[in-house]
């Protein structure tokens, strides 16, 4: 049947004729067009020659005949991409007819044109309940093929019922093709055709007569199955009979396919085996003989074994470990991952990365050929490559594999690959990242490579690492923040006018951690990371106001910290004030208002290198209390709280939200406290673009420039966190990484001491690969005998990069050409491969030198504890600062020092409402050349005034504190049952003793119950409104210019310890 | 399970397409005009490769698995964790159909038949599953439903 041209029209014939020579994609077009035309036309006009006329009949036949040419010329013009919708309704026609074949094409033409939505349709619902209903065996199919094709979700009911029926028909054709029609229903309807109806009939089908009903029945057991396994568990010893009986030929041959037997049936019963078998040992144990057998008899070379053989491969990789079985399917692998076809290798690779997860021994026969695969031009061969790498990632090879997969990035441009690709990069490299330094290169080339597919948390993340550093060292974080910053300087200056198509993430960061840290670059000033930071900034390029958000408040920094508005600044935050996004006005306007009239709590606002320090947040407001007293004494009408305010309730406090309204907290989801809104902030530290929370109150204005800060870093709480876990995975596997290097007994007490070690225990435990590696002078090293050309010497170094700590038992190959397997070179060779080392592959010459690097490195890496929990005191921070602030020890930050947040929580707010800058100890205000012109005098007389009310008694809610006469053992046991503490610490040069401290508390109000001259220390007792009791300890010590106070105070009532703490500080200091 | 099968020349005219799961509609394009320019795609894709390469192409979520004939490309899409060997030979098990069908299938039996060609996969394949592997069976069925013409 050459062409089975005699079925045609001649019109057909040359249409099919013309659009074959057609040489272009428009010549196409054009026929197309014509044929359009043309049968539109035969669609208008009457087909059949009028009624009566004695030939109609045989009219009617060539009619239909002609009226299926149409359609299947319709189908024709859909298939080459044009609208055939104008003939649809023929194609419905014609699905009624009752001529088989017509019917069929009617069918055909639906299926395959109309949209899942096309309301025709419903139109043939009815058609196929009759040819369900059928006595005819071809009907009935031509029914059930239609009903699977065209059905949708809302028609399943009106078919459902009959093909149910048709489970138990007489013919095999109509059985097979109604258990998948019923897994379609299922999947459209699941409440129509339930899982329990189909799984009832699924039994009865699988033990059909007929293999190709038993056939087919597999693919809905294997769909069911993935959803859930459960049920089918108990079929496993039928299934395991069926795989047998297929290995022994006892199907009809017709099954047999290049002499495998029914291969797909074979494969789908694998299939569902794995699947079944999945991390259930009992399970699994059944099926163990059977899969060994079917590996064994499929392997017959030709691709349909094959391809049993790699379903057996992948099963193998999924069920419950079987060491024999194992070795099998890693002897298979071996086969295919050495075979020249592209796909063989392609399939050992997929497979190779299956199991070498649990069982790195089995990729390390393949090094170079792996080598070879991610050097392969074939993209598909390369991406399953790059999979099996991922996978085989370890704290020794991951520098390697990090680079090979940033290298893929850079040159893909699909877009769902780089995705997947840009997520496995931070996946490995906070899981194995040998050291901070190295983390934050990779991800900031992953920020240039990915730009905004990553993640913002990454960001987030990586910020959090460079302020907080690893706690191991101070003087380690500061060389990382520095190594930071150089890295960060580099890039604007290697891009010069370009810098601004770095992806949006990517400037953020740099904005950031050059607004907190540009001061510690080596290479340049701060006012060269400035003027970097205003050419970024002042760019007119399309910027979205987020990312000149970052830029800006890190320019607000730095001119802080420099303590001078160099003019390009001053531009270019002046140019800001005019923004439209009315934020960045905001902020531009705050920060020039700032600098002219108070340029000495610039430092406060911005301080340097705060942002990882905690924040004290009085929930309370209590700092506002004097001024709300001031108004309501001045006729204000007190606050009354709306009776309506659930809206508010996430704006309180817990505390406030327990004892305040009967409403019930519990059973809601944490609501976003302040507290962890402020934490959020904290997290955010200087990167928020608002001036950071450090010294104001929450909402106290700023409170609109927050909330977009919080929605621009997404889930700011889970952030947090998260950096947490990451550091700790940072810290531990170095210790780990670490730990291999050195000689054996190093090597393994190392691995016990720390906890961490288990997450690559893999490799580590028993088989060290470097222990074998450097003992295996011996070892029959894989080299082969021929001399090695330059490439296959440098593949070989690759693969030592990558296959470190892969392979025990296998050396890596030695690193230098012509070097003699000496044992000293060998160990080289493994020592190049260790951890920390692993800068790539070594260079060739000087290894020997590289060990010594590498012990003295990892010996600064191994003392370390792991991280201590985040900076928990601003204290530390602050020394560490390489300002000349290190000299006194800065009282004026004392409010940050409150350790003790929770039951201080006036501490840190109110210390910055109260007039904190009294005059000079402020270290920084040495730098300030606005202290000179003589602002900071003018801006003083304000807040000094206010200290004015110091020498009164002390006052809450304008209830004075009265003195509380009461001894020493009494007040010994009020101190314990207070419950709220506030603490403070102040430097002071005007009380110095003991005596000039009790006259202080005596002003206050308190009364003096004991001075106890030989500690130098003094209590004293107070009431408020005769039931807050109020309790003063304080201890003196003198030295220096002044004394140090230490003084704590305590009540019964927890608002009024933050402000008397306050007002004490004020007339103390 | 499969999404679509396509039957293309080197030109890129599709000379068979069957869409098991329709692709979604993207923005304004209907799902029509999704199939279209997929199929588009998908010649690229295959008309690029090397002979020696792989004949499997990554592809969004799931996988292509494609064949070359004379002057015709086999593609089926699979998901991504489908047996690539497993459906390349089934790529092979529909051209030895057609052969046997055609007695010595070339491209013209194709153009000029294609609805028969759908005849025949409908009898293979069904709601994206491999319903019958016995060639012996899907013939006779087709031959069935032609005495009927």
């Amino acid at each position: 049947m050459a062409t089975g041209g005699v079925n045609l029209s001649k019109e057909f014939f040359e249409l099919l004729k013309a659009i074959g020579e057609s040489k272009s994609k428009q010549e196409e077009d054009r026929i197309i067009a014509k044929e359009v035309v043309r049968l539109k036309q035969k669609l208008e006009t009457p087909q059949s020659g009028g009624m009566g006329s004695p030939a109609a009949t045989n009219q009617l036949l060539t009619s239909k005949k002609r009226a299926k040419e149409f359609l299947v010329r319709l189908l024709y013009v859909e298939m080459l991409g044009h609208d055939g919708s104008f003939g649809y309704i023929k194609a419905v026609e014609m699905a009624a007819s009752s001529s088989l074949f017509h019917k069929r094409t009617g069918y055909l033409v639906c299926s395959a044109c109309l949209s899942p939505e096309h309301e025709f349709r419903f139109m043939l619902v009815n058609q196929m309940q009759r040819d369900l209903q059928s006595s005819n065996v071809l009907e009935i199919c031509g029914g059930v093929l239609a009903a699977t094709a065209l059905i949708t979700e809302d028609m399943v009911p009106a078919v459902s019922g009959e093909v149910m029926k048709l489970i138990a028909h007489d013919s095999d054709t109509v059985r097979k093709k109604v258990i998948i029609a019923l897994h379609r229903f299922h999947q459209l309807a699941p409440e129509t055709v339930t899982r329990e109806d189909l799984v009832e009939k699924l039994r009865k089908v699988l033990c059909d007569r007929d293999p190709s009903v038993m056939g087919s029945s597999l693919n809905v057991i294997e769909a069911l199955a993935a959803e859930d396994a459960t049920v089918f568990k108990d079929l496993i010893p039928s299934l395991v009979s069926i795989l047998k009986q297929i290995g022994e030929h006892r199907l009809p041959s017709d099954y047999d396919y290049h002499r495998v037997p029914a291969p797909w049936i074979q494969m789908k019963i694998v299939r569902i085996l794995g699947i079944v078998g999945k991390a259930d040992a009992a399970a699994s144990s059944g099926m163990y003989e059977i899969l060994m057998d079917c590996m064994t008899k499929a392997d017959v070379g030709v691709n349909a074994g094959y391809a049993v053989v790699y379903e057996c491969v992948k099963t193998i990789a999924t069920i419950y470990p079987n060491p024999k079985l194992l070795d099998a399917a890693g002897e298979a692998i071996s086969r295919f991952i050495r075979s020249r076809s592209h796909n063989l290798k392609y399939l050992g690779v997929t497979g190779l990365a299956m199991i070498v997860e649990g069982n790195p021994q089995y990729a390390a026969q393949h090094q170079l050929v792996v080598m070879d695969c991610l050097e392969d031009p074939d993209e598909t061969l390369q991406r399953k490559t790059l999979d099996l790498l991922y996978r085989m990632t370890n704290p020794v090879n991951v520098e390697f594999i990090t680079e090979r997969i940033l290298e893929f990035l850079r040159g893909s441009t699909d877009l769902f690959l780089k995705n997947v690709l840009t997520k496995r990069v931070c996946s490995v490299a906070e899981r194995y990242a040998p050291n901070n330094a190295w983390y934050i290169r990779t991800i900031t080339q992953l920020f240039e490579v990915s730009g905004d597919m990553v993640k913002q948390e990454v960001a987030q993340n990586l910020m959090t690492l460079i302020a907080e550093g690893t706690g191991d060292s101070e003087e380690a974080d500061m060389l990382l923040r520095q190594n930071a910053v150089e890295l960060y300087v580099g890039l604007l200056r290697d891009k010069p006018g370009t810098a601004t198509k770095l992806p949006r993430i990517l400037l953020e960061t740099i904005a950031w951690v050059l607004g907190e840290y540009g001061y510690l670059s080596a290479v340049c000033t701060l006012d060269d990371v400035l003027k970097e930071l205003c050419a970024l900034a002042s760019v007119k390029a399309r910027l979205p106001n987020s990312t000149r958000k970052f830029m800006l408040s890190a320019v607000f920094k730095l001119v802080s910290q420099a303590g001078t508005c160099p003019p390009h600044a001053a531009t270019v935050i002046d140019e800001y004030t005019r923004s439209k996004d009315t934020d960045l006005q905001q902020r531009c306007l705050e920060f020039q208002t700032l600098l002219t009239t108070a340029p000495q709590i610039l430092s406060q606002v911005f301080p340097v290198d705060a942002s990882a320090e905690d924040l004290a947040v009085d929930p309370n407001l209590s700092f506002l209390n004097g001024y709300v007293q001031q108004a309501i004494a001045n006729g204000a009408r007190p606050y009354e709280k709306p009776e309506d305010d659930d809206d508010d309730d996430d704006f309180m406090d817990e505390s406030a939200t327990n004892k305040g309204s009967g409403f019930k907290m519990t059973p809601y989801e944490k609501p976003q406290t302040p507290a962890a809104a402020m934490a959020a902030m904290r997290g955010m530290g200087g990167a928020t673009p608002s001036m950071p929370g450090v010294s104001l109150p929450p909402g106290a204005g700023y409170g609109a420039s927050t909330a977009p800060v919080q929605a621009n870093t997404g889930a700011p709480g889970a952030v947090q966190l998260n950096t947490r876990n990451v550091a700790n995975v940072w810290g531990k596997p170095q210790a780990a990484a670490a730990a291999p290097a050195p000689p054996p007994p190093a090597a393994t007490s190392n691995a016990f001491a720390s906890p961490g070690a288990s997450s690559f225990g893999a490799s580590s435990t028993g088989t060290n690969p470097y222990l074998a590696a450097a003992g295996m002078s011996s070892a029959p090293a894989p080299p082969p005998e021929p001399p090695k050309t330059a490439e296959q010497l440098e593949k070989e170094r690759k693969a030592a990069a990558l296959f470190g700590g892969m392979i025990p038992g296998a050396a890596p190959p030695p690193p230098a050409p012509a070097s003699a397997m000496s044992a000293a070179a060998a160990r080289a060779a493994a020592s190049g491969a260790t951890p920390v080392a692993a800068p790539a592959p070594p260079p060739p010459p000087a290894p020997a030198p590289a060990v010594e690097i590498d012990l003295l490195d990892m010996s600064a890496w191994d003392t370390p504890a792991p991280a201590p929990p985040p900076a928990a005191a601003g204290i530390d921070i602050f020394a560490a600062a390489p300002l000349p602030a290190a000299a006194p020890a800065a009282p004026p930050q004392v409010e940050t020092v409150s350790d003790d947040e929770e039951e201080a929580p006036a501490g840190g707010l109110a210390a910055p409402a109260a007039p904190a800058p009294v005059p000079p100890p402020n270290p920084i205000d040495n730098l300030d050349p606005f202290a000179a012109e003589g602002l900071l005098g003018d801006v003083q007389d304000a807040p000094l005034a206010s200290l004015s009310m110091g020498t009164q008694k002390f006052e809450f809610n304008g209830v004075p504190l009265g003195p509380l006469e009461i001894t020493t053992a009494q007040f010994g046991q009020q101190w314990g049952s207070c419950p709220a503490v506030a603490p403070l610490e102040v430097q002071s040069s005007k009380v110095t003793t003991l005596n000039a401290f009790m006259d202080v508390c005596s002003n206050v109000g308190a009364y003096k119950v004991e001075s106890i001259v030989s500690t130098n220390e003094g209590i004293c007792a107070g009431m408020i409104g005769g039931t807050h009791v109020v309790l003063i300890h304080g201890k003196v010590s003198p030295g220096g210019m002044g004394a140090k106070l230490n003084v704590t105070v305590k009540s019964t009532d927890p608002s009024v310890t933050g402000p008397l703490a306050m007002y004490m500080q004020t007339l103390l200091r | 399970m499969i999404r679509f099968f396509l039957l293309q020349n080197r030109q890129g005219k599709t000379r068979l397409s069957k869409w098991y799961v329709p692709p979604q509609s993207r923005g304004t394009h209907s799902v029509e005009a999704e199939k279209t320019r997929i199929e588009a795609e998908v010649h690229r894709f295959v008309t690029a490769r090397d002979k020696k390469y792989t004949n499997f192409i990554e592809y969004n979520n799931y996988k292509l698995i494609y064949r070359r004939y004379a002057g015709l490309f086999f593609t089926i899409a699979v998901d991504v964790n489908d047996n690539e060997l497993s459906y390349l030979e089934t790529i092979h098990l529909f051209v030895e159909l057609l052969d046997s069908y055609f007695s010595n299938v070339c491209e013209l039996d194709i153009v000029f038949n294609f609805n028969k060609v759908y005849s025949i996969l409908d009898e293979f394949m069904m709601a994206g599953e491999i319903e019958e592997t016995s060639k012996r069976e899907i013939l006779d069925r087709v031959k069935d439903m032609e005495k009927m013409e």
